[in-house]
């Protein structure tokens, strides 16, 4: 007993060299770290606080143009010519982000995640109108490389110049609302904030809780964190994402559109071709009009309902300038 | 200058970082230049073991073949050449500068363990129990580089990463850096492993018998390099000594003991490190081509035991290893004592499942949301280290086939997309004590929302008034546990997935 106390009190007694203690400290570290102990992944709480987006108000020449035709490239390209051109948006040396749905491991012809086309055209048209850089990116709800790749979004806005990456659960801010909302300090993508020009650019689809998944649903894209959550009280917490994002252009594809069994489909036979483009400067006019064409009634919608009631854009169709093209 | 053992330490370094590069690229979409399974395919030891106790030919057993015939020729090359886990036993064993030298019998002592180590092996295969993987180096070090180096190296870039961009404000160009490593090097997502602590313990173990003798593992445990050194014997590649001064250098040098006191060697036990041309003062020792029928002439003392003996005490020994075959119970009579768990999509029934499986670690590095989890003891004694689907981490994505593809033994069977479309892991049941529509009335059904059946296994009850409430369709519901996933109750979630109902690959 004697002996192992003795030894022991040595062995603290004994001078440990710098060179000694490093080594110690490093090979401890390495012990921990191959066990598993630091590979959480770390959930850094956001610091910075963000209140969203200015409102910008850009003046086109109609307030909401839909175009139809065969092809959704060219539907879309007319559509925002239309509009009076890209240039009105993006300026020279604009960042610009085009955030379509990826959410799921879907094909386009599944109709769950934008058409690959319709953003291909939109990265065109920005980078034709001076764009220094476009993104494109989701917080996606399937596994995010398998997204990117089945929706073919990856694919073909790598083709067309955009810079297509995954984005960073870390890389984020506090959302501050000036309103009391369920959504205060929400982890918000601080690259969805950093732009200069929002184009949202969703598929018109079904979906169970809200009826339909359109501009406002597809802004929890850029939203970080247990998601799952909002979808209480989706009605008010989608309005207020809405209004803290601000997208400068609502684009929403609604080329082929999944009518039953949203938002993730699968079935071919839920998928009909409605081969339009909905482009609006006002995400609320956009979302009511895309109602009328697989007839929903906005009321129906709950964050459309919420949005109306806070007079967040035009909510009524008659009162708006819409032009109707065929491309 | 020592060209044959820089050669060597080349052939080591290459193969070990092909192993990591194999093993690295092991991720969706599995486009590397070599398949992770083929690791395995060349291993002889997991897979006649696994052949054995399945009773079947297992499909690539041709290529153990070729190693098997490639160390007829050779000897114990791959030991020394090719071992990843012998590399980094010698690296962990250069620690160590001066190598013990053990006597004679020692030496012969040690190397005995690993026959009785393989005898033992052979004979829980022939009742039908596969036990490779306790002791497999391959099978050791493939865990060890999918579960624990590869999520800690990805973890510290990544940290490095986010700090310099979060804390030294990088940027956009380190950002864009970030982003391209992301997919291509990184890994899009950070894999996290339960248990990956045991799994490091076990091979740290390994590891650091060589601080206390050199290779220990390879001498003394490792049965792969027992068959080694069954097929190396009658190898015709030999070392020769002319005209030797006896002077004892090379064999108190001798990292395997494998040189004897008269300077006769054990060719099972020499894994051609060429040490002792370079140790030799004399420069008499050199390694060539013996034709067959000069061996026999030359043979070296025969005393001293080149291999196992069975004599009655050794066979006494060998009986005692077999102890835990009592206890071997089938996965149904466990049932009741273990907690089932969820399997990869049609593993094969409990039983040939934890019998197939090597206990490799493809199937969780490759899991794409990092869904599968080495088991501790939940399923069993014999369930240790097989993998379960853990949903609260991530789940089977529907589409995705990849954990079959890369299975060595066909343990989780590969399947074709339309078939894993109608596999069931498992049920999935709501628990309305906490569901937040059942149990407080609020709007929810976000398991309904990412269901990826294109029915909805999830169906909705809108009619008992208030928020629609979610319930599962027993015949629709495929077990993805994507719902127990996503659902946002915490801490235990309120729908969660159970093995009831799991479509089993049955074998016989």
């Amino acid at each position: 007993m004697k002996d192992i106390h003795s030894s022991f009190t040595a062995l603290l007694n004994r001078p440990v060299s710098r060179k000694a203690f490093l080594k110690i400290l490093l090979s401890s570290f390495a012990f921990l770290s191959l066990s598993g102990y630091f590979s959480k992944p770390a959930q850094a709480a956001p610091e910075e606080t963000s209140s969203g987006r200015p409102k910008k108000s850009i003046k086109a020449i109609h307030d909401l143009v839909v175009a139809e035709g065969d092809d959704p490239y060219l539907t879309t390209v007319r559509a925002v010519e239309a509009m009076g051109g890209m240039e009105r948006f993006v300026k020279k040396n604009d960042i610009v982000l085009v955030k379509p749905n990826i959410g799921w491991d879907r094909a386009p012809e599944q109709a769950g995640n934008t058409n690959p086309e319709v953003v291909a055209a939109l990265i065109d048209l920005s980078l034709k109108a001076g764009a220094k850089r476009v993104n494109v990116f989701d917080v996606t709800c399937n596994d995010a490389r398998r997204c990117y790749a089945t929706s073919g979004i990856e694919k073909s806005a790598r083709k067309h110049g955009a810079q297509v990456y995954f984005p960073e659960e870390w890389d984020t801010v506090k959302a501050h609302f000036a309103h009391p909302s369920h959504l205060e300090g929400w982890p918000v993508l601080k690259d969805a904030l950093g732009c200069d020009v929002f184009i949202n650019v969703p598929i018109l689809k079904h979906h169970r809780l809200t009826e339909l998944t359109l501009s406002m649903k597809n802004l929890m894209g850029v939203c970080a964190g247990n998601r799952g959550i909002m979808h209480q009280n989706i009605g008010d917490n989608l309005a207020d994402l809405a209004g803290f994002f601000n997208p400068e252009l609502t684009v929403i594809d609604a080329y082929r559109v999944l009518l039953r069994n949203g938002p993730t489909g699968g079935n071919l036979a839920d998928v009909e071709k409605l081969n339009k483009i909905i482009v609006s400067t006002d995400p609320l006019l956009a979302d009511i009009y895309a109602c009328g064409l697989v007839n929903v009634e906005p009321s129906q919608v709950p964050y459309l309902k919420v949005a109306t009631e806070r007079k967040a854009g035009i909510s009524s169709i008659g009162e708006a300038d819409i032009l109707t093209i065929k491309a | 200058m020592k060209r044959l053992i820089t050669t060597r330490r080349l052939s080591q370094t290459f193969f070990f970082l092909l192993f990591i590069y194999i093993l690295w690229s092991t991720t969706y979409p599995l486009t590397g230049i070599l398949k992770p399974d083929i690791l395995f395919k060349l291993d002889p030891l997991v897979m006649f073991i696994t052949s054995i106790s399945e009773r079947l030919v297992l499909p690539g057993i041709i290529f153990s073949f070729c190693m098997i015939a490639a160390s007829v020729i050779l000897g114990r090359f791959f030991c020394g050449w090719a071992c990843p886990l012998g590399s980094t036993i010698d690296l962990v064993g250069a620690v160590r500068r001066k190598r013990r030298e053990l006597t004679d019998n020692a030496n012969a002592v040690l190397r005995k363990a690993k026959f009785f180590i393989l005898g033992i092996l052979f004979i829980f295969a022939l009742f039908g129990k596969q036990v490779a993987w306790i002791f497999d180096p391959i099978v050791i070090m493939g865990r060890f580089v999918s579960l624990n180096l590869i999520p800690a190296m990805t973890s510290a870039i990544n940290s490095f990463f986010i700090f310099l961009i979060r804390y030294l404000n990088l940027g956009e160009p380190a950002r864009d850096i970030y982003r391209l490593l992301r997919p291509t090097v990184l890994g899009v997502k950070t894999y996290y492993f339960t248990h990956a602590a045991a799994i490091f313990l076990f091979f740290l173990a390994v590891c650091a018998a060589a601080l206390i003798v050199s290779r220990f593992w390879c001498r003394a445990l490792c049965p792969l390099g027992a068959v080694y050194a069954l097929s190396a014997k009658i190898s015709p590649f030999r070392r020769t000594v002319d005209k030797c001064t006896k002077c004892g250098k090379c064999k108190s040098r001798c990292r395997m003991g494998a040189i004897k006191d008269d300077i006769g060697y054990v060719p099972g036990e020499c894994i051609l490190c060429m040490d002792c041309i370079y140790d030799c003062p004399a420069n008499v020792t050199s390694f060539r081509f013996v034709l067959p029928w000069k061996v026999k002439t030359k043979a070296t003392n025969k005393k001293s035991g080149a291999g196992p003996k069975i004599s009655r005490k050794n066979f006494l020994f060998l009986l005692l290893g077999l102890v835990p075959l009592l206890g071997a119970k089938s996965g149904e009579k466990n049932a009741g004592r273990y907690v089932a768990v969820v399997r990869p999509p049609a593993a094969l029934e409990e039983e040939d499942f934890t019998n197939r499986c090597i206990r490799c670690g493809n199937c969780m590095k490759v899991c794409p949301t990092n869904a599968l989890h080495p088991v501790m003891f939940q399923s069993g004694p014999e369930g240790v280290w097989t993998p379960q689907l853990v949903p609260e981490i991530g789940y089977c994505e529907y589409y995705c086939t990849l954990c079959g593809r890369t299975c060595p033994t066909g343990a989780i069977p590969a399947l074709d997309e339309g078939q894993k479309l109608k596999v069931k892991l498992g049920l999935a049941e709501v628990d309305r004590s906490i569901c937040l529509p059942w149990a407080e009335g609020k709007e929810c059904i976000v398991c309904q929302e990412h269901c990826p059946v294109s029915e909805k296994a999830i169906k909705l009850d809108t009619y008992s008034g208030g928020p629609a409430k979610p319930y599962v369709d027993e015949h629709l519901c495929v077990g993805c546990g994507i719902c127990q996933n996503k659902c946002p109750v915490r801490p235990l979630r309120a729908i969660r997935v159970s093995p009831k109902n799991a479509d089993r690959t049955k074998v016989r």
